[in-house]
């Protein structure tokens, strides 16, 4: 993993050649104070710094507005919400060696199924929230039944209810976007969750919400039973099974979390952009999936990192600012992701065949 | 649909259903079953136009169902055929188009793209041993970055039929007095004829069917099993890239961004016709009736009064019941 | 007797921290079947694979039809001529019969394959083998024997010198082994060497014309056949002297209460109709060769895997196992013999692991109550003399025996008062060896009840109270420790019922 991290901002730092010699990373490693913070993640904030001012390069280099413009890291955390509650979810379910592409379009069909029922049904606000956390929660039962009791494949059945969760968000809605209230508008106070005010005067509401999440999920993962059964599943459920304990509910329980926390997901997407169009959504699978390989979490399963995570969805954010910002298209991010997840994948490869 | 599977299941004795296979029965009375039903339902479904179209929509799913098919047959998948499907589409329409090049170097190199496609997922499954699914998610998020990149985020238009360049169209549909004729499944009846071939009756083939089976014991008896390992991706690369033309032919635009979900279609369409997602069966002939259940059900949907929306949710379905099938029938055979 | 046609000599081989072969000998004649006999672990195997190419032996000469070899692997042994008959499968069950027999060297026609001609090409080596068997099935669709018939003519199509049968009867019928020797004695006739590897005495006797006995990974001896007895080949197998004192006697009380009583308990092929009851303070140990249907018996007995029949009862009571969960709530605790796949989550820390049965116990409200966890660990770490750093420390990062007390001390802390030990000193070295077996003792000695499987006869008349035996799936008798040798023990592991 660090491997990969070093190579990739290598990479992303124009060629510069940060490669320490073998001894040197060892040596750092043993450090006290590193070895407390996890190498990794200092890796990986190195990586976010380096890519913050190499963006800012791109924009002088190439005449545009200056990226180190306040603006920029709202955009980027607006991002980094909806992105993060995903990438959070998803987290549990690779921790268990599986894995959820249907996150995305269930946060897309959490948001458009509370948003018809709130801008059409006239339902009230806040029982469409609970509604969006519902629907992402019914899909994470769904997906955990299948996977954890009739032992199907989770990739293939991800992307079936990924199909189902389009379908369901276009039907429901007749095949139209939905647009959530204003913040000025009736109803509009749920954009104060991810920000108060307007402009670059604003309280980042949503960054402390995401922090709590990020923290709520790292004692979940680390210091409950739920969280413990999950990685030693992930590791070799077998084992666990043969311990007593009942897998297949610890299983399905990743799953469920992971749907939950997409339908939360929905509600920080529309608080941030309040438009949703029915049919999309996969590419955040993706990008959730990217935040967490490249934050130390095996897709093997058994080895997850929430800290990792959350500094993952920083780079995600921040790469897609950048992009947008330096004047390059925005697709370039889907082929960096791509390359992104398979340099962690191959690196988190190799490390497991040297220790055995 | 999974009480008839079962059926199949059980050992038949009559030598006629052995020989077609006891699933592929069972497909093809689903598929009568559908068309009945639609016919039956729907008076405008009853035409020769309409025939006609859900051909047109089986042909781009078909080529890439025979693809995925050698990837599914080895025990991987291919994930990167729906966007890469798309991705080769405007690459090759964006050299005519854009650069003037001739129609016949855009099929060309559509169909190089998706061979060079293959060659990467092949490199990344068969050499460096990343798990299949996510090699080719990532290939996946590659191709639909190309495909908007090379052409700019813009749709592209292949050249009409009325154009002097418009020719590739007939290889689909060719007009002939005041009637159109399906071309296309004259060419998918011999891909599929070829391909049976080449899986059945050739060392490639018998090759990727042992490495399905059991990879390990392949090696043993001599077989370089990374290098037909690799292949199976190439073919189902190549396939990806007849989709992409395919594609290209029957619809006005192919737009960047789009073909995602697509490729379910065909893996759903595969699974259905018999290719177990464990690797080692598989049928060509299989996955023709299987994506033609498909097609069938997207075609005959709205018909029925359900819009197109629900063709998502359909394919969702479908593909987590022929998914627990499979999971089921291999249960009982490891028994 | 016939020419000799293939030579061992001298050869050594190790693996890190076993020595696995030492200098053995072994001679193959033409026209003539060799046995090849030893218990479990002394080196057939090895033995073997060194022959075929699998391994590459670290010294000694192979000399075959009068020169010196050396396969690179198993494709160029084949091509030589010396083929192997795996005990388990090498088989693709999607392929038919006919194309399992020719993978990798398919008859051509121009660019196709002539399924025709290797269908029929297979029904040659089929007559030759006075076999029926339609080429154009699946793989799958055979049933065991069938399958290990195929597996023969695959061997003889590469036109083979000298076949080695590495247990083959082991997973078939009376009915299947008696076709099985006639191709035997058929090969036989037409001069092929033939190693015959078995631990059934009765068709030692009957199919072989000498046998070869290993120990330890040493060269015993070789006998004919037909010279020699049972008992004779029995004391070759047996003969090391045992340092450690069996037990001389039993030390659990007559009137112990019986704790665990299992009756007619049927789970697939191996475990047919075993009942065996268990004794509070007892160490109740379960001898046989490989393949006799012990772990299978355990497993079943724990819920890891399906059974079909069967009564389970616990303290006189009758409980209804159907699955791991199960049977850790009636306090029963499974050890593996392969820790690394099924006993341990080497990923994780040595308090997870220790923690792992009983975290229920460990929680304060939401949370894991860590200083508990740890404390308890620690403790266990203590008491059990696991050499580990600390309580985080990955388990993966301990040697074999200490991950075996940790493995223990999961049970310990679930409080279970049934243990049941599969080889529980497998891969672990001398001196962690008898700290296990201290462990073991001291536990009866505090009234908990251990089923111990073991291979290895000498930590069975060690520990043991009472010994059950079993062949091939069925118990073949039941001795006190007290009326057990090395020599009834083995008769009984040899046996069929």
């Amino acid at each position: 993993m660090q491997g990969a991290a070093i190579r990739l901002d290598g990479a992303k730092a124009g060629g510069k050649d940060i490669k320490l010699g073998g001894r040197k990373v060892e040596k750092i490693k043993q450090n006290p104070i590193v070895k407390k913070i996890g190498f990794n993640r200092i890796v990986l904030v190195g990586v976010l710094i380096l890519m913050y001012l190499l963006f800012g390069a791109l924009c002088a280099i190439k005449g545009r507005a200056s990226f180190f413009n306040i603006s920029h890291i709202y955009s980027a955390l607006n991002y980094a919400y909806f992105l993060g509650f995903l990438a959070l979810g998803v987290t549990f379910v690779i921790a268990t060696g599986g894995i959820d592409f249907s996150i995305g379009p269930v946060m897309f069909c959490s948001a458009l199924v509370s948003g018809y029922m709130l801008m059409q049904m006239d339902v009230p606000l806040i029982v469409c929230l609970l509604v969006s956390i519902l629907v992402g929660t019914l899909f994470g039962v769904l997906n955990g039944y299948l996977v954890a009791y009739l032992d199907m494949p989770s990739f293939i059945t991800s992307m079936a209810s990924m199909m189902l969760a389009k379908g369901i968000g276009s039907v429901f809605t007749k095949t139209q976007s939905v647009i959530w209230p204003q913040a000025s508008q009736e109803n509009g106070w749920y954009r104060s969750l991810v920000k108060i005010g307007s402009g670059t005067s604003i309280i980042p509401t949503g960054l402390v919400i995401f922090i709590i999440a990020s923290i709520i999920c790292a004692i979940v993962l680390n210091k409950t039973k739920a969280g413990r059964y999950i990685l030693c599943l992930g590791s070799n459920k077998e084992a666990v099974r043969l311990s007593g304990v009942d897998v297949k509910k610890w299983e399905a329980l990743a799953y469920i979390l992971c749907g939950m926390l997409a339908g939360i997901a929905a509600i920080f997407y529309v608080g941030a952009y309040t438009t949703v169009q029915p049919g999309l959504g996969d590419t955040f699978n993706n990008e959730a999936i990217a935040s967490c390989v490249m934050g130390g979490t095996s897709m093997a399963g058994g080895i997850a990192s929430i800290g990792g995570t959350f500094i993952g969805v920083l780079i995600i954010s921040i790469l897609q600012v950048g992009i947008l910002a330096a004047g390059f298209q925005i697709d370039l991010q889907y082929v960096i992701t791509g390359i992104i997840v398979l340099v962690a994948v191959y690196a988190d490869i190799r490390s497991r065949k040297r220790r055995n | 649909m999974a009480g008839k599977v079962k059926n199949a299941g059980s050992r038949t004795t009559n030598p006629l259903v052995e020989k077609i296979g006891g699933q592929r029965l069972v497909v093809l009375l689903v598929i009568i079953t559908l068309f009945s039903f639609f016919s039956i339902k729907s008076e405008a479904f009853r035409q020769y136009s309409t025939i006609l179209s859900i051909l047109d929509y089986s042909y781009y799913i078909t080529f890439m169902a025979i693809g995925v098919t050698f990837a599914l047959i080895t025990g991987g998948n291919d994930l990167s055929i729906g966007t890469g499907m798309v991705c080769y589409g405007l690459i090759g329409g964006f050299l005519i188009t854009k650069m003037g090049m001739p129609v016949g170097v855009g099929l060309v190199v559509t169909l190089l793209c998706g061979i060079l496609m293959g060659v990467l997922n092949g490199t990344l499954v068969a050499i460096m041993e990343i798990p299949p699914f996510i090699a080719t998610l990532c290939t996946m998020m590659i191709a639909r970055g190309l495909g908007s990149i090379v052409t700019g985020s813009m749709s592209i238009t292949w050249p009409p039929l009325a154009t002097e360049q418009g020719w590739f169209r007939s290889i689909f549909k060719i007009t002939i007095g005041d009637t159109k004729y399906p071309l296309g499944f004259l060419w998918v009846i011999i891909l599929i004829i070829i391909m049976t071939i080449v899986l059945n009756k050739t060392r490639p083939g018998r090759y990727i069917i042992a490495i399905g089976s059991n990879k390990e014991a392949t090696r043993l008896s001599g077989v370089n099993v990374v290098k037909w390992h690799m292949l199976a991706y190439i073919i189902c690369g190549l396939f990806t890239g007849f989709a992409g033309i395919a594609y290209a032919a029957t619809f006005q635009a192919v737009a960047p961004g789009t073909g995602a979900g697509l490729e379910l279609d065909a893996i759903c369409g595969a699974i259905i016709g018999g290719t177990s997602m464990k690797g080692g069966a598989g049928s060509i002939v299989g996955t023709l009736l299987g994506v033609f259940v498909m097609s069938m059900l997207k075609t005959g949907l709205p018909y029925i009064g359900l819009q197109a929306n629900w063709q998502q949710i359909i394919t969702g379905i479908v593909l987590i019941v022929a998914v627990l099938i499979d999971v089921i029938r291999t249960k009982k055979s490891g028994k | 007797m016939g020419e000799i046609i293939l030579t061992m000599k001298g050869i050594d081989k190790s693996f890190p921290g076993v020595h696995a072969l030492d200098h053995v000998n072994l001679e193959i004649r033409k026209g003539e079947v060799l046995a090849l006999m030893g218990e479990n672990g002394a080196g057939k195997s090895t033995l073997m694979k060194v022959l075929t190419g699998i391994y590459k032996k670290d010294s000694g000469t192979i000399t075959y039809e009068g020169k010196e070899v050396e396969f690179e692997n198993p494709r160029a042994a084949q091509d030589a001529g010396v083929v192997i008959v795996h005990q388990e499968l090498n088989m693709l069950s999607h392929l038919t019969v006919a194309q399992n027999i020719f993978i990798g060297r398919e008859i051509m026609n121009g660019k196709m394959i002539d399924d025709a001609k290797m269908n029929e090409e297979s029904i040659k080596l089929f007559q030759k083998l006075n076999i029926e068997i339609d080429p154009t099935e699946m793989m799958g669709n055979l049933t065991v024997g069938k399958q290990q018939m195929c597996e023969i003519a695959k061997a003889i199509s590469h036109d083979a010198k000298v076949i080695v049968f590495d247990e083959p009867s082991a997973a078939l019928t009376e009915a299947e082994i008696e076709e099985l020797f006639k191709i035997i004695r058929d090969l036989k006739k037409k001069g092929l060497g033939i190693v015959y590897i078995s631990h059934r005495m009765d068709e030692i006797k009957v199919i072989t014309d000498r046998v070869t006995v290993m120990r330890d990974g040493t060269y015993v001896g070789t006998l004919i056949t037909k010279d020699c007895t049972k008992d004779d080949i029995i004391n070759m197998m047996v003969g090391r002297v045992i340092y450690e004192d069996p037990k001389a006697a039993s030390t659990v009380p007559k009137d112990a209460p019986i704790v665990l009583k299992v009756e007619h308990l049927n789970a697939g092929k191996m475990v047919r109709d075993v009942s065996f009851e268990l004794r509070k303070g007892e160490i109740l140990g379960f001898s046989g060769l490989m393949g006799a249907g012990r772990t299978e018996t355990a497993r079943a007995l724990f819920g890891a895997d399906p059974k079909e029949s069967g009564d389970i009862y616990i303290n006189g009571k009758k409980v209804e196992i159907k699955d791991p969960m199960d049977a850790v709530k009636n306090g029963i605790g499974y050890l593996s013999e392969d820790r690394k796949r099924f006993g341990i989550v080497v990923g994780k820390s040595v308090a997870e692991n220790t923690t792992m049965a009983a975290l229920q116990n460990f929680m304060k409200g939401l949370f894991i109550n860590k200083k508990k966890e740890d404390q308890v660990s620690w403790d266990y770490v203590k008491s059990l003399k696991t050499k580990t750093p600390t309580v985080e420390t990955e388990v993966v990062n301990l040697s074999g025996g200490n991950q075996q007390k940790v493995v223990i001390a999961k049970w310990l802390t679930r409080d279970c008062d049934i243990l049941i030990f599969d080889e529980p000193t497998r891969g672990i070295d001398v001196g962690a060896k008898s700290e296990i077996y201290t462990l073991m003792n001291e536990l009866v000695a505090q009234g908990k009840s251990i089923i111990m499987i073991s291979s290895e006869m000498t930590e069975i008349l060690r520990m043991s109270d009472r010994i059950v035996v079993m062949c091939e799936g069925r118990k073949t008798g039941e001795l006190d420790i007290s009326e057990a040798t090395q020599e009834n023990i083995m008769h009984m592991a040899t046996q069929r019922k």
